[in-house]
């Protein structure tokens, strides 16, 4: 495996990580919140809510603005 | 007759201060000596440096910054010195408490009116990400079809959720923490990937970042337009929670 493999195997592996606890979370009963539940919680804040859009609109801006 | 007053507020103590000069001791005021405090917005602008979230995006700016995006990293800074302004006025109001954002009135409209509204926001929707996909990246024009979307979501969730929520219960500590060892363990991933590119501004095969893995399909316009549909739908279902 060359470098470049290694480095998406670990976007691939954190990718099943999320999709893994996602899984847990609404599938079983294992004490594990929702991604959305998780977001809800954060987003009760003023500061926590602000975070959390600013963080879409970065990856808006990342990706396309100059 | 008696009036019954409530007690002065930080802010209300900082006007009844207001024109004393250096901490209160101008001319006429001698007989009370306050002691000299820093202005009230540099107060609250302290104060609200406690907020995590105001650091993440400070970090945000400055990676942003130095990896040839200024524009993005001058965004981030005012964000997260008007949130710290805004988080540590209200730290000074109503200490040891951090008020939840004001919920709007539950107002969903029913029916017909609701399924309209529906249809508008996805034409509009549409809309938008067959323009803005339509401008290369990196050009003006789709520069400011951005910032102009994400200043109107960003100033929207400041003032709150658009509808009253149920206040939600406590998390699983150990649930919540296996998330944030996940997202930390991605973005750390992603950081070590930057870091081991030529420069901050070269791309690499060798330690592709996601920016990297996902030129080839931002490299037309119907590639930009499906990703920037996913993003309008991410904010959407975001601005709900």
């Amino acid at each position: 495996m060359n470098s470049h493999e290694v480095t998406i195997a670990g976007y691939l592996l954190v990718l099943a990580g999320i999709a893994l606890l996602q899984v847990l979370a609404t599938r079983t009963r294992a004490p594990i919140p929702s991604l959305g539940d998780l977001l809800t919680r954060a987003m009760r804040s003023r500061t926590g809510r602000v975070g959390v859009l600013v963080a879409w609109a970065w990856i808006g801006l990342h990706f396309f603005a100059r | 007759m008696q009036v019954s007053r409530a007690a002065p507020g930080p802010e209300d103590r900082q006007t009844q201060n207001r024109g004393t000069g250096s901490g209160g001791t101008s001319t006429g005021c001698a007989e009370v000596a306050v002691p000299a405090r820093p202005p009230g917005r540099a107060r609250a602008a302290l104060a609200g440096l406690r907020a995590p979230v105001v650091w993440v995006l400070l970090a945000i700016a400055y990676f942003t910054a130095i990896s040839g995006k200024p524009l993005d990293g001058v965004l981030m800074l005012i964000v997260a010195a008007g949130l710290a302004w805004d988080a540590g006025r209200r730290a000074l109001r109503h200490p040891g408490s951090e008020s939840p954002p004001v919920a709007r009135p539950a107002r969903r409209p029913g029916g017909r009116r609701r399924l309209l509204i529906m249809s508008a926001l996805l034409a509009g929707g549409a809309v938008y990400a067959a323009v803005v996909g339509s401008f290369s990246r990196y050009s003006w024009p789709a520069t400011a079809g951005i910032i102009g979307l994400g200043t109107i979501v960003v100033t929207i969730g400041w003032h709150g959720p658009l509808r009253d929520r149920p206040a939600s219960g406590r998390l699983p500590v150990a649930g919540t923490l296996a998330w944030v060892a996940v997202l930390v363990a991605g973005c750390l991933w992603e950081l070590g990937a930057l870091l081991q590119q030529p420069s901050l501004t070269t791309d690499s095969y060798g330690h592709p970042t996601v920016s990297t893995l996902t030129d080839p399909v931002l490299a037309n316009s119907p590639g930009r337009a499906v990703v920037l549909l996913g993003w309008l739908a991410l904010g959407w279902y975001l601005v709900e929670r």
